[in-house]
C-alpha cells in the first residue's frame, strides 16, 4: 500500500483490496548484557503483520533495549531478529527500512516540516515534485497541512511528534517503532495523539512495536501487550486478558491497581472475607501456605456499616469514580465508588467490604521489609 | 510595547504598592547610577582604540610625516607582497580543509560514542597553547627533516597550523554539538536510510553552521597572523613580510597591517550577518 492509496477518498478505498504494509516480526531469544546488568534475558516475541504490540514495563526492564535492537541501534549478544523471515540482526540501521518515532523531539532543526518528511524519500532518490507532493500528503494525513513550511522550533511538541510520525511513515517502513513518543506531551495532546496513532496504524495495517511505561497507553492502543520485567517476558496477551487474567503477581500489580491481602490457604482455595474463594490461574505449590490475594478495586463492593471492621482512611477523587482506602487491623484495601455516591464514605466512616469476584489471583506472601533501626 | 516599557512595567509592578505613584516615577527612583559602568567601558574602549588609531594615523602619513594616502596606494607595488599574500591564503585554505576534515568527524565521534573522553580531549586540545610555538616548530622541523618532500614544502606550515588552531576549532565545535540532541538526530537520520556521510552532510553540518563559521574565522585569523613558525621555517607569509619590510617602509607596512585588520573585521561581520539572516529566515 502506498501513501497515495492511503490518501484516497473513502469511496476509492472501499473498492480496493486492502494490502498489508507491515511485515511479520519475530524476536527469538534476544539477550544483551551491559557490564554486570542483564538488559535482555532470552527475550522472545512474535508480532503478526499489521499487529500493534506494546512493550510495557517499568524503567530498566529492557523494553527500549529490545526496540533499539529491532531498529538496528544495538546488537544482541545472542538471538535473532527476523523480519519477514529474514534475520536482520547484523544489518545496519539504515538498511532495515524501519520507521521510528523517538521519545524526545527528533526533527532535523535545519529542515521545514515538509523537508523532514521528505528526507527519507530524498535518500531513496524519489523525484523532487513527487517527493514534495507525498510529503505534503502525509502532513495532511496527520493534520498538519497548514504547517508544511514551518521549522521544528515553530511547532508545538504534539505537532513535532506528528511530523515525526509522518516522516517515519513516508518511507513505507516494514515495521513502525514507537519509543515512548507521547511521554513528553501534556495529557490532552497525549490523548489526542494516542487516538490518532492508533487510527493511522489500523488504517495502514502496519506492523507496530510500541514502547511505553504507561499502562493506560498500552492497554488502550495495542492489539497485544507484552509486559516485561528484568529483561524477560512476564506475559503477552490482549489488554483485556492481561487485565482480567494476569499471569503473575508482577503483572497484576503493574497493570491496573491491586491491594495485597494476606490469606490462608485451604487446599485449592483461600479464605477471604470469611468466604472460600477459588485461586485464579496456576496456584503456588501446595506447601506454600501463606499467600497474598491480589484484589482489584472493582472486585470489591463497599457498604457503610456502623458495625463494620473497616474504616475509610483516605479518599482520592478521580473524576467519575472516587478511590477509597479502607483500613483494617493489618491491611489497607483500595476500592472504587461512583463519585456521586462518595458522600456516604467520608474519611472515618465504618464500612464492610464484599468480594464481587468468584476467583482471585494469589501469590506467595510478601515478607514486609524490616523497619529501620532507631537510635 | 517596547522593551523598555515591558521592563518598566515589571519593575513597577513588583516594587510599587497598590495605588501608588505612576510607574515611570517609580522606575526613575530605582535606577542605579551608571557612571561606574561607563568609566570601565571607556577604559576598555581606549585600550583597544588608541593603538588602532595610532596605527591608522601612522599608515596615512608619507615619509615626511604629512597626511597622505600614498602608503595605501603603494601596497600592491611592494616587492614580495603579492607572493606573501598568496602563500598565506593558500596556507589558510589548506589548514582550514585539513582542520575540518580532521576535527568535525572526531568531535562528533567523541560526543556520540566516547562522551567520557571529552575531558581528555579538552586537555589534549589545550596542549598547542601550553607548548611554546618555538618548541613546537623546532620539533616539527627536526621530525620532518628526513622527508624532503614535506620539509621543503610550505605546506608543512599548514600541518603545524592545524595543530595550533585545534584548541579554537575544538571548543567551537564542542559548544555547537552540545546545543544539539546529537544521538537522537543521528539515529533518526539512520533510521530513515541515511548512512554516515549523508547524516553528516545533510543533518549535522547544517546544524553546526554557526560553530563551523566561527571555527573557520578563528583559523583564518590564526594563519594570517602567525609569525614565529613561518619565520623559523623560512617561508615569507604576510606576517613575515611585514616584519621584513618594517625597517624599509614602515608607513606602507602599517597600512598593510591595518588593511588586514579591516579585512578580517569585514569577513567576520559578513559571516555573522549571513548567519543572522539565515536564522531569521527560519523564523
Amino acid at each position: 500500500m502506498t501513501t497515495d492509496d492511503l490518501l484516497a477518498t473513502p469511496g476509492d478505498t472501499a473498492t480496493r483490496t486492502p494490502v498489508q504494509l507491515g511485515a511479520p516480526l519475530s524476536l527469538e531469544g534476544l539477550s544483551r548484557t551491559y557490564g554486570a546488568t542483564r538488559a535482555l534475558d532470552h527475550f522472545s516475541l512474535n508480532v503478526q503483520p499489521g499487529e500493534f504490540v506494546a512493550l510495557l514495563g517499568p524503567s530498566g526492564c529492557g523494553k527500549t533495549t529490545a526496540l533499539r535492537m529491532v531498529a538496528g541501534f544495538d546488537r544482541p549478544d545472542t538471538g535473532q531478529i527476523l523480519v519477514d523471515g529474514v534475520d536482520v540482526s547484523r544489518i545496519p540501521a539504515q538498511k532495515r527500512d524501519m520507521g521510528m518515532v523517538f521519545q524526545s523531539y527528533s526533527l532535523f532543526p535545519n529542515m521545514s516540516a515538509r523537508d523532514n518528511v521528505a528526507f527519507g524519500l530524498r535518500l531513496r532518490r524519489q523525484k523532487g515534485a513527487s517527493r514534495r507532493q507525498r510529503a505534503n500528503d502525509l502532513l495532511e494525513l496527520v493534520g498538519l497541512a497548514e504547517h508544511t513550511t514551518k521549522y521544528p522550533h515553530q511547532l508545538s511538541g504534539g505537532q513535532q511528534q506528528r511530523v515525526a510520525l509522518a516522516r517515519a511513515l513516508a518511507i513505507e517502513p516494514r515495521v513502525l517503532l514507537l519509543d515512548e513518543p507521547l511521554s513528553a506531551l501534556d495529557a490532552k495532546v497525549r490523548a489526542e495523539l494516542r487516538d490518532q496513532i492508533r487510527a493511522l496504524q489500523q488504517r495502514l495495517t502496519i506492523t507496530t512495536l510500541f514502547v511505553t511505561h504507561d499502562q493506560e497507553e498500552a492497554l488502550s492502543m495495542a492489539d497485544r501487550v507484552c509486559v516485561m520485567d528484568r529483561g524477560r517476558v512476564e506475559q503477552i496477551a490482549t489488554p483485556a486478558e492481561l487485565y482480567a487474567h494476569p499471569a503473575s503477581a508482577f503483572v497484576a500489580e503493574f497493570v491496573g491497581v491491586s491491594s495485597r491481602v494476606p490469606v490462608d490457604r485451604r487446599g485449592s482455595a483461600i479464605i477471604l472475607f470469611d468466604r472460600s474463594v477459588a485461586i485464579r490461574g496456576s496456584a503456588p505449590a501446595q506447601e506454600v501456605i501463606a499467600l497474598d490475594a491480589l484484589l482489584r478495586p472493582e472486585d470489591i463492593v463497599v457498604h457503610p456499616d456502623t458495625m463494620g471492621a473497616g474504616v475509610v482512611q483516605h479518599r482520592n477523587f478521580l473524576g467519575a469514580t472516587t478511590r477509597l482506602e479502607v483500613g483494617f487491623a493489618d491491611v489497607v484495601i483500595k476500592t472504587d465508588v461512583r463519585s456521586s455516591e462518595s458522600d456516604r464514605f467520608e474519611v472515618g466512616t465504618r464500612v464492610t467490604l464484599e468480594l464481587a469476584a468468584h476467583d482471585v489471583l494469589v501469590t506467595p506472601r510478601r515478607v514486609p521489609a524490616p523497619a529501620p533501626a532507631q537510635d | 510595547m517596547t522593551q523598555a516599557e515591558i521592563g518598566d512595567f515589571f519593575l513597577t509592578d513588583a516594587l510599587a504598592p497598590a495605588h501608588s505613584a505612576p510607574p515611570r516615577a517609580s522606575t526613575r527612583v530605582r535606577r542605579r547610577p551608571r557612571w561606574g559602568r561607563g568609566a570601565i567601558l571607556l577604559i576598555v574602549a581606549l585600550y583597544f582604540i588608541v593603538p588602532i588609531y595610532a596605527a591608522l594615523d601612522f599608515s596615512l602619513q608619507n615619509i615626511q610625516g604629512q597626511f597622505s594616502f600614498s602608503p595605501l596606494t603603494q601596497i600592491t607595488a611592494q616587492p614580495g607582497f603579492a607572493s606573501a599574500v598568496g602563500l598565506s591564503f593558500r596556507l589558510s585554505i589548506v589548514t582550514l580543509v585539513i582542520e575540518m576534515l580532521l576535527m568535525v568527524p572526531t568531535v562528533i565521534y567523541v560526543h556520540l560514542r566516547l562522551p567520557r573522553f571529552r575531558r581528555v580531549m579538552e586537555v589534549i586540545t589545550i596542549l598547542p597553547i601550553v607548548i611554546p610555538p618555538i618548541v613546537l616548530i623546532l620539533g616539527v622541523l627536526q621530525a620532518a627533516r628526513p622527508y624532503q618532500w614535506i620539509s621543503s614544502s610550505p605546506y608543512l606550515l599548514a600541518a603545524v597550523y592545524v595543530v595550533l588552531a585545534m584548541p579554537f576549532v575544538y571548543r567551537s565545535l564542542d559548544s555547537g554539538l552540545g546545543a544539539l540532541d546529537l544521538k537522537i538526530l543521528v539515529e533518526a537520520s539512520r533510521s530513515l536510510g541515511a548512512g554516515w556521510i549523508a547524516t553528516m552532510w545533510r543533518v549535522l553540518i547544517p546544524n553546526l553552521r554557526s560553530a563551523l563559521l566561527s571555527a573557520s574565522v578563528l583559523t583564518l585569523a590564526l594563519v594570517f597572523g602567525e609569525f614565529t613558525m613561518a619565520q623559523l621555517d623560512l617561508w615569507t607569509t604576510v606576517p613575515v613580510w611585514i616584519y621584513n619590510s618594517s625597517s624599509t617602509n614602515p608607513h606602507v607596512v602599517t597600512a598593510v597591517a591595518m588593511m588586514f585588520l579591516i579585512a578580517m573585521w569585514l569577513v567576520l561581520t559578513i559571516i555573522v550577518s549571513l548567519d543572522r539572516t539565515h536564522r531569521r529566515a527560519k523564523g
